[in-house]
């Protein structure tokens, strides 16, 4: 390296370096100034790609985009939340604003830096999961569109109670919690503890935490096995993951399919697991829509379809809606979402709110 | 007067050597001696802790950070680090379930395939050592790359979804059992096997342990110090590759997540089995004390009905006094 740089006159290295800055600007100038002017570019921001949940998000992100003409940006966070606001601003401007932006924030306090970076830059934007209680979309007309989060609270409930009917409705029940500062973990669990006060018949033997993490889950079941034995008549876990690993515990133990397991997120496994009747249930935010929709909705509002500003509170901060899967519709569902990509209509912007996110 | 004081003075003397020779004596001991208390204060607590069903489930749990355990051992006794546990085991699950019998593509290649995945191990862990060795790059940093490259390629490969393993031969390492005891489990007691070979009864072993304790000195003694080292990361990657093929077994599935939090338990179970960071002494049968330990302690707590933070409290507070109890503070000078 060192021997190259010796051998580099002083004409010959300006000479170059103009060279290669003209090709550069030549190269790099026209085709961006055409994206501007012509096309908007449809971003998502998501956590990573890690996961079948956001890997799905960011196929319904391809398929909007392929549908409505855009271009396509995927921006991952990799839970690191300046990486994801600087990324965020970076493309506003290259785009030069000309975008519409889906995001779901790694942590609640970055959606204030991100609205108002895109309020000042004429970028529609629609937040989903994590925002300050504080930050309403109605405080940035019209370009904070919307935010969209899922109530965890009806659909812990929903798979407590298909998990309590597939038990017979009474026995000892066990628990797999998420990281519990989570808001989705705190409100699936709350949940769970609903539909145990209404069932007295049923008893929670243990609740322990696996932070979302499948090979915790694995040890704690295994423990548990010991622990309570043939009293576990069910398993409860907060996402499919480790609901999954909970399973494969009792696999191995011969147990599997005797003992229900209900899961939420909707991933494959577990669905193919309810068709095979070792889950009880499990439920799909259908990351697909969240994908799609969350770009079609700033982007119905940038092509002047509605103003966001004359739009209820009710569309501005709302629940979708999740998608209970039990033995009843897992086939139906595997069929039109997993086996094919699932037909949506990406005009029908509104069809999925299920009320008004309530802030205690 | 002076003769007495000088005669307290040499039996107090005395008595401090005594103790000395016996801590030295004992300070081996101590993890399996910690190990027995564990098992005996449990066991009083949930009668249920000393089933035989239980014990088999502990074995269980432990087969995958034992046989982790074991290629950090040997990294750490050189007086390097390993950090890409988590890196290979998720490349390694998901190659592993894309290549038997699975739920994405039609490939069978059965055992051939686990074979090539441990390869796989392998070369990452030559490359491992190659960046280390040739480079000159801590081997902190060359193993922390690799943790990253290894998540890295196994998520741009499956793109985030979850293959599910459905190789009968594979899944019977999980489900199907010899004696009661789980295949998974034999596997790891045929790897601790190997391995206390290489360490007791190879020259190789013997450098390794050379090499920790005086790295000039094994180099002016006419050992291949390089060589020595990138051999070692390759067999440590062997190890992980053959822990990323039992965790897929396990969990029935390959996905990147699967390494998760196993470099934590595995480089605990290490040090609290009394093998020194510092390097140049420990072993393999200490790190399987360790892991039994780190194993028996979880699963313990959870049959106690032990809160899950506090868990994880207990966890840290064991680490730090495993290594306290280790470290020879009277060699030690610096201390970084």
């Amino acid at each position: 390296m060192s021997k190259l740089i010796r051998r580099l006159d002083r004409r010959r290295f300006v000479q170059s370096t103009a060279l290669i800055t003209g090709a550069g600007a030549l190269a790099s100038t026209w085709p961006r100034r055409l994206l501007a002017q012509e096309g908007i570019t449809a971003v998502n921001s998501i956590r990573s790609l890690s996961n079948p949940y956001h890997a799905s998000w960011n196929q319904g992100g391809e398929a909007f985009s392929s549908w409505s003409g855009t271009e396509y940006a995927t921006l991952v966070t990799e839970g690191n939340s300046e990486k994801g606001i600087a990324d965020i601003k970076a493309l506003i401007a290259r785009t030069g604003g000309n975008m519409v932006l889906n995001v779901d924030p790694n942590e609640s306090p970055d959606a204030r830096p991100i609205v108002e970076a895109c309020a000042e830059a004429g970028v529609y934007v629609t937040t989903q999961w994590n925002k300050p209680a504080d930050l309403h979309p109605w405080d940035f007309d019209p370009y904070y569109v919307c935010h969209i989060s899922f109530d965890g609270r009806p659909n812990g409930k929903a798979m407590a109670e298909a998990l309590f009917k597939a038990m017979g409705g009474s026995g000892g029940i066990v628990a797999l919690g998420g990281i519990l500062s989570n808001v989705p973990a705190i409100e699936r669990k709350a949940g769970l503890d609903e539909a145990l006060a209404e069932n007295p018949d049923v008893e929670l033997l243990d609740f322990q935490v696996a932070n979302w993490d499948p090979n915790q889950a694995y040890d704690i079941t295994s423990a548990w096995v010991t622990r309570f034995g043939d009293d576990i008549k069910g398993i409860w876990a907060a996402n499919d993951g480790m609901g999954i690993s909970a399973l494969e515990v009792l696999r191995a133990e011969g147990m599997a399919g005797q003992v229900p397991v209900t899961g939420i997120d909707g991933i494959q496994l577990a669905v193919e697991a309810v068709m095979a009747g070792e889950f009880a249930g499990t439920v799909a935010w259908d990351p697909f829509w969240q994908g799609g929709m969350g770009l079609s909705i700033p982007y119905h509002a940038k092509t002047g379809k509605f103003d966001p500003s004359a739009e209820p509170q009710e569309h501005r901060e709302f629940y979708g809606t999740g998608i209970v899967i039990t033995a009843d519709n897992a086939e139906e569902f595997y069929k039109s979402n997993i086996e094919a990509a699932p037909e949506l209509d990406w005009n029908d912007i509104w069809g999925r709110v299920s009320g008004q996110i309530q802030y205690q | 007067m002076s003769a007495a004081s000088a005669a307290t003075h040499a039996s107090g003397d005395l008595r401090g050597e005594r103790w000395r020779k016996l801590r030295r004596r004992l300070a081996p001991w101590a993890p399996l001696l910690v190990l027995i208390a564990l098992c005996v204060v449990i066991g009083l607590i949930s009668p249920n802790f000393l089933s035989v069903r239980n014990m088999v489930r502990i074995a269980n749990s432990a087969a995958i950070p034992l046989i982790l355990g074991l290629g950090v051992t040997f990294v750490i006794i050189m007086g390097s680090i390993d950090l890409s546990i988590e890196g290979v085991v998720a490349f390694a699950a998901v190659i592993l379930s894309l290549l038997v019998l699975n739920g994405a593509n039609a490939n069978d290649f059965g055992i051939l395939g686990a074979l090539l995945v441990m390869g796989l191990g392998a070369m990452m862990g030559f490359v491992n050592g190659v960046i280390h060795v040739r480079l000159r790059i801590p081997s902190f940093m060359a193993t922390l790359g690799m943790w990253f490259v290894g998540v890295g390629v196994a998520n741009a490969i499956l793109g985030g979804i979850t293959v599910r393993v459905t190789d009968p031969l594979i899944r019977a390492l999980a489900l199907d059992r010899l004696g009661g005891v789980p295949f998974a489990v034999w596997l790891a007691l045929i790897a601790l096997g190997v391995a206390y070979v290489i360490q007791s009864h190879t020259r190789l072993g013997r450098y390794m342990y050379a090499i920790g304790g005086g790295e000039d000195l094994a180099a002016f003694s006419g050992i291949d110090v390089k060589r020595c080292r990138i051999a070692i990361f390759t067999i440590a990657g062997t190890f992980y590759g053959l822990g990323g093929i039992i965790a897929a077994a396990q969990q029935g599935a390959g996905f990147a997540l699967i390494g998760q939090g196993r470099l934590f338990t595995t480089i605990t179970a290490v040090v609290v089995g009394g093998t020194a960071l510092m390097g140049g002494s420990g072993g393999v049968l200490q790190t399987l004390v360790g892991v039994l330990i780190v194993m028996v302690l979880s699963n313990g707590m959870v049959l106690m009905g032990i809160s899950p933070y506090v868990q994880q409290i207990v966890q840290g507070i064991m680490i730090i006094i495993a290594v306290a109890l280790s470290v020879d503070r009277a060699r030690l000078k610096i201390v970084k």
